[in-house]
């Protein structure tokens, strides 16, 4: 299923993401999945996050989707030049994948191989123009592809909260002309940036999906901070976080605060999409306390 | 412009001949060349018995030149068993070329500078791409400029308006932007996506 | 030879496509670089113009500019250019000129052209592009030929199955890189050296973007310091830096030339045979740029006859003396009191009577200097001897500071400025800290350590340096208020005030990696060089290369039986380099240094054509043959040679 078709319908969309591990075990990242994210509307798998080499997202998405799961398959142009991902984009679609989000990717000087060789032969955008190729028939080359071309729900992100907003909304512009069909956002906990970012957004006519981060600790948030683009937990948050460090720890505070965004949110938006780092177990609370 | 950085005390260790022959370019003079790290390095590891001979000169990639500097030296080389160049990658070659048939050692690793040969090292460079993104960026290179070299716009890596890969650096596009908005061409966004060709260019120079 | 130009123009369809939303377009075109400088004229900016106005656009004006990335001497040249009605710049270069012009002017700036896509880099020479700058050089398990550069996949561990006949399969025209590595390396007998090897993997971190931006930072820093340009030779001042300075023995004869300054000789005022005691006047001033010449010994005049002068060559009329060694003292020798007793106009008497000329090298006569007709701020006095190898101003700097702060106030007073700056380079701390302490009496003067470069202690480069002011093209210092002098001809002048001696003595260093034993002595002016390196042990080896002064702007000697004159600063031996001159690639370093900011490759160039219009035009009478440009340039043309020929040609035009 396309997560378009919700989109639509106009129905809220929830997406969560998982992160595959450094290994070829996931039975257990696919009972939690299935465990906690059953309900969702699909599920993002994220492709050598932040440029650490792990399983790859393509084969998570097909195991996800026998699991009777809707796999968003995440594709960064860090690793792969527009041979390696075109290929990948129709092997996908050969799997029955059809959600798709095209990012850029990392640097590989910030992963756990930083002597890697930087490929970035495509970005997010002319990726996304690559997926509107295919989907016509022909690849980035020229050449007409065999038989019925795949299709797919396209997305790609954008960070609202960022301090650089002039320039990411140019570059969203930049990805709705080249064929973006829906946004999932970085994590936001500045509802009223969040807002006077979709007032700017809104004439781009695509849907976005609020980003959510359950956040854990005072100490997790100052992290992301200082070092996460485009990320920022507002001090008072920061004080809930340290005020009961038990309560913080058990999730509850958190999921508080995140439901608090998402509700402040609600109206503005066309669906979420959770971040949940390792605490899928929170989601359904989430959801639930967020009215969802 | 090309600058030198000395190899480690291991990897020179490992390959150094029985007797050699010392060649050290100073080099496009006003940029890095480590002059005196070399000559430490030099009455560290070898003994005055195991240098026939030390040359210290300029532009050894100047090949008419350098062979009449090493002609004068012919003795020194020919007693030695190697010949060691502290120089650019494009100087040991010119030496192994005017050399042939004796063993030609670097001594240093080559890194580049913003800017062409010749030019005092920029602050902003042309990665000679072959496909002018100029007009679309107000003048600002998104090739070079860009940690990614990104060409349809800002990573969503851009953190205080600094680049993810080096905080100390501005986000290239982050600087386009402003330009852009300066010289009233914020429509220059609306261009077409853009796909680099990497193409191996029949009209390419050399 | 290979040409290296960086751009071609864009496609005439995409030159319209961008031409279209334009209209009152400037046209700005690179002269290229890296390519053998056979024509002064490219073509691409009448082609452009041309279909810009075919398209009817209105072209406000067009400028061709050498090394458009030079952004210094782009500022300049582009500077009140751009006519008022233009609103978009049409820049024909690579990307760097394209920046450069889009940082300085205020409008939309296009790219008219592309740079031409390059594998690898070529040297500061036209031959090969062999080295990509991968920082990790691969050069040692491959025979010294580059597989990064040179195989189209830039494999690291050996031949592909793409090879064809020795050829490469994404260009059947290309030798297989590896194919030639195989047979480099069987060649050298060090094949088992390369399988032995272990597996080669790139590491794309070595590529440092904060070591990079971090040494440009450093290396603009060092360019831009004071004034534009400079060089940074290598000092060589270990050498005699620390060895004693020493009174020379007392020469048997001295030859004393009439001619020891800028200006006309002087009239000798003794004959054979005539005796004469130290400090007296031999030689009458002649005219208003001239000065005057004293005995430097006692004894009897041997000759008043044409003898080889360090730099004026053979036939310079010279009084010849035998020393009786007695050191007999002219009763004109008195002292003149303190600096406070004496008026402006007897201090510049003073100097003028005593033949006080720049010490420094130069030998301009210092009483003229003293006598500006404009107001001066400040007097600065250069003890920087920014030249390598000397280590002559360090010394009087050491051993004479109570001499150079007493001549240095007696100037200030000579012509009222109400400030004294003496300048010391970093490379002689102690001078600066004795100096330092030894001026602390004195509000209005001050010490100045300045970091190293080449030509720090030229007039204008220190003006510019201290003051921040330039001097103006043909101008002095005085119409930038300042008045520069040498810390020798400083002490000069306090000799005369204080002991009423005129500069017949002087300290010189003796130095260089030929020189058996370098020093730095006390010498008698008339001295022969000869003698001097003698005394020091003689000159090491053949093929060596004698300079009075430094390596930079000395003047080399084919014989060494010349005299040691008031401005002779140091006697110098190296080793002899042998290069030949190659035709100018116009790699645009000599613009890179050049510290009056002109374009030393059109000397050349206009002196072989003949074209003297085009030397005034280039403004080479603003050239200080300060031979940056020359210790600079990649194809080892002698420019400063060139550049003499040029001037002599425009004087001869006048």
């Amino acid at each position: 299923m396309k997560i378009t078709e919700l989109f639509d319908r106009g129905e809220f969309v929830v997406s969560a993401e998982v992160g595959p591990p450094k290994g070829i075990h996931i039975d257990g990242l696919i009972e939690e999945a299935k465990k906690y994210l059953g309900g969702i509307t699909a599920v993002n798998v994220t492709d050598n996050q932040s440029s650490v080499m792990r399983l790859g997202s393509l084969a998570v998405c097909r195991q996800l989707l026998d699991a009777g799961l809707t796999p968003i398959y995440q594709l960064t142009c860090r690793d792969r030049n527009r041979i390696a991902l075109q290929s990948d984009l129709l092997s996908a679609a050969m799997f029955g994948i059809e959600n798709i989000l095209c990012l850029t990717g990392d640097h590989t000087s910030l992963g756990d191989h930083p002597g890697a060789k930087p490929v970035f032969d495509l970005d997010s955008v002319s990726l996304l123009h690559t997926v509107c190729q295919l989907e016509s028939g022909v690849d980035l080359g020229g050449n007409p592809l065999v038989g019925e071309p795949p299709k797919f729900a396209k997305g790609a992100v954008v960070s609202p909260c960022s301090d650089s907003i002039d320039a990411q909304l140019a570059k969203m512009e930049r990805k709705v002309l080249a064929g973006c069909d829906y946004f999932q956002t970085q994590a936001v906990f500045e509802p009223e940036k969040f807002i006077a970012f979709m007032e700017r957004a809104r004439q781009f006519g695509k849907p976005v999906q609020l980003g959510i981060i359950i956040p854990k600790s005072a100490g997790m948030c100052r992290y992301m901070n200082n070092n996460v683009a485009g990320v920022h937990v507002p001090d008072d948050m920061l004080d809930e976080l340290a005020a009961d460090k038990e309560r913080a720890k058990a999730g509850i505070t958190g999921v508080e605060i995140a439901a608090r965004v998402i509700r402040e949110c609600r109206p503005y938006c066309q669906g979420i999409h959770i971040m949940a780092l390792g605490w899928e177990s929170k989601v359904p609370a989430l959801l639930k306390q967020a009215g969802i | 412009m090309l600058i030198t950085k000395l190899k480690s005390r291991e990897d020179l260790q490992s390959l150094l001949p029985e007797k050699v022959f010392v060649l050290l370019c100073n080099g496009c003079k006003e940029v890095s060349f480590p002059e005196r790290e070399i000559e430490e390095l030099i009455s560290e590891f070898l003994t005055a018995d195991k240098v026939t001979g030390v040359l210290t000169t300029d532009y050894i990639c100047n090949p008419e030149n350098l062979s009449l500097r090493l002609k004068r030296r012919r003795a020194m080389i020919d007693e030695a068993d190697g010949v060691l160049v502290f120089s650019c990658g494009v100087g040991v070659q010119t030496v192994s070329d005017l050399l042939e048939g004796r063993a030609v050692y670097a001594g240093c690793d080559t890194i580049r500078l913003p800017g062409f040969q010749g030019v005092t090292p920029l602050e902003y460079d042309c990665g000679q791409c072959g496909q002018c993104y100029l007009n679309l960026t107000g003048g600002i290179c998104p090739v070079t400029a860009c940690s990614k070299s990104l060409v349809n716009g800002q990573c969503g890596g851009a953190q205080n308006g600094r680049c993810e890969v080096d905080p100390n650096m501005e986000c290239g596009w982050e600087r386009i932007y402003r330009r852009l908005e300066a010289v009233g061409r914020l429509d220059a966004i609306k261009c077409p996506t853009q796909i680099r060709n990497f193409a191996i260019d029949a009209n390419k120079s050399h | 030879m290979e040409n290296y130009t960086k751009y071609r123009l864009k496609s005439s369809e995409e030159l319209i496509q961008t031409l279209a939303g334009t209209d009152h377009i400037f046209v700005v075109a690179c002269n290229k670089c890296f390519k053998e400088f056979t024509s002064v004229y490219e073509p691409e900016c009448d082609e452009f113009t041309a279909l810009a106005k075919a398209g009817g656009k209105n072209v406000t004006g067009a400028i061709r500019v050498d090394f458009l990335c030079n952004k210094t001497q782009t500022l300049g040249r582009l500077r009140d250019i751009v006519p008022a009605e233009t609103e978009n710049v049409f820049v024909i270069s690579c990307g760097l000129g394209i920046q450069t012009v889009a940082d300085i002017v205020q409008l939309p700036v296009f790219a008219a052209s592309n740079s031409i896509p390059c594998r690898g880099h070529h040297g500061m020479a036209l031959t090969p592009k062999t080295c990509d700058a991968c920082a990790q050089c691969y050069l040692n398990v491959t025979g010294g030929i580059c597989p990064v550069v040179d195989c189209t996949k830039s494999l690291l561990n050996g031949q592909c199955g793409g090879a064809k006949d020795g050829k490469c399969e994404a260009d059947p025209t290309k030798d297989c890189a590896w194919e030639k590595i195989q047979q480099r390396l069987s060649k050298l007998g060090r094949l088992e050296e390369f399988r032995d090897h272990p597996v080669q993997l790139r590491d794309y971190s070595k590529v440092n973007s904060k070591l990079i931006r971090d040494y440009v930072h450093t290396i603009r820093k060092k360019r831009f310091e004071g004034y534009y340009g400079g060089v940074h030779p290598s000092e060589r001042k270990e050498m005699s830096e620390h060895v004693q300075l020493v009174r020379f023995p007392e020469p048997d004869v001295v030859v004393i030339p009439l001619s020891m300054h800028a200006g006309k000789p002087s009239v000798p005022l003794v004959k054979e045979g005539e005796h004469v005691r130290v400090g007296q006047r031999i030689g009458e001033q002649a005219g208003f740029i001239g000065a005057s010449i004293h005995s430097s010994v006692s004894g009897t005049v041997l000759a008043v006859e044409e003898r080889r002068h360090p730099t004026l060559g053979p036939g310079v009329l010279s009084v010849v003396i035998q020393n009786d060694k007695l050191n007999t003292v002219d009763e004109s020798v008195r002292p003149h009191g303190d600096i406070e007793g004496l008026s402006p106009e007897e201090i510049v008497e003073i100097v003028k009577d005593n033949g006080i000329v720049g010490m420094g090298g130069a030998g301009f006569p210092a009483y003229v200097k003293l006598q500006p007709g404009k107001p001066i701020d400040a007097v600065l006095l250069n003890g920087c001897e920014c030249e390598p190898m000397l280590t002559a101003d360090y010394k009087v700097l050491l051993h004479y500071a109570d001499d150079v702060i007493y001549g240095l106030r007696a100037i200030m007073k000579a012509v009222s400025a109400p400030r004294g700056v003496i300048v010391i380079e970093d490379n002689k701390p102690d001078a600066i800290a004795m100096l330092q302490e030894k001026t602390k009496g004195y509000e209005n003067i001050e010490v100045l350590a300045v970091r190293t470069k080449y030509p720090q202690g030229a007039e204008k480069m220190l003006i510019k340096k201290v003051l921040g002011r330039s001097v103006p093209s043909g101008g002095l210092p005085a119409d930038a208020g300042a008045v520069v002098s040498n810390v020798s001809s400083s002490k000069a002048i306090a000799d005369a005030i204080r002991l009423g001696f005129p500069p017949i003595e002087r300290v010189v260093c003796v130095t260089g990696e030929r020189v058996h034993s370098p020093g730095n002595f006390i010498v008698k002016v008339g001295t022969s060089v000869q003698e001097i390196l003698d005394f020091c042990g003689g000159i090491v080896g053949d093929d060596v290369t004698v300079k009075l002064g430094g390596p930079m702007m000395g003047i080399p000697q084919t014989e060494l039986d010349v005299p040691v004159i008031k401005a002779t600063n140091g006697i110098i031996a190296y080793e002899a380099d042998h290069t030949i001159a190659v035709e100018c690639i116009k790699c645009g370093r000599c613009a890179d240094v050049c510290p009056m900011e002109l374009f030393p490759l059109y000397f050349a160039k206009y002196v072989e054509t003949g074209n003297i219009q085009g030397l005034k035009e280039q403004n080479i009478m603003d050239c200080m043959e300060c031979r940056c440009c020359e210790y600079i340039c990649s194809s080892k043309i002698p420019l400063v040679t060139k550049i003499r020929e040029g001037k002599a040609a425009v004087r001869g035009m006048k």
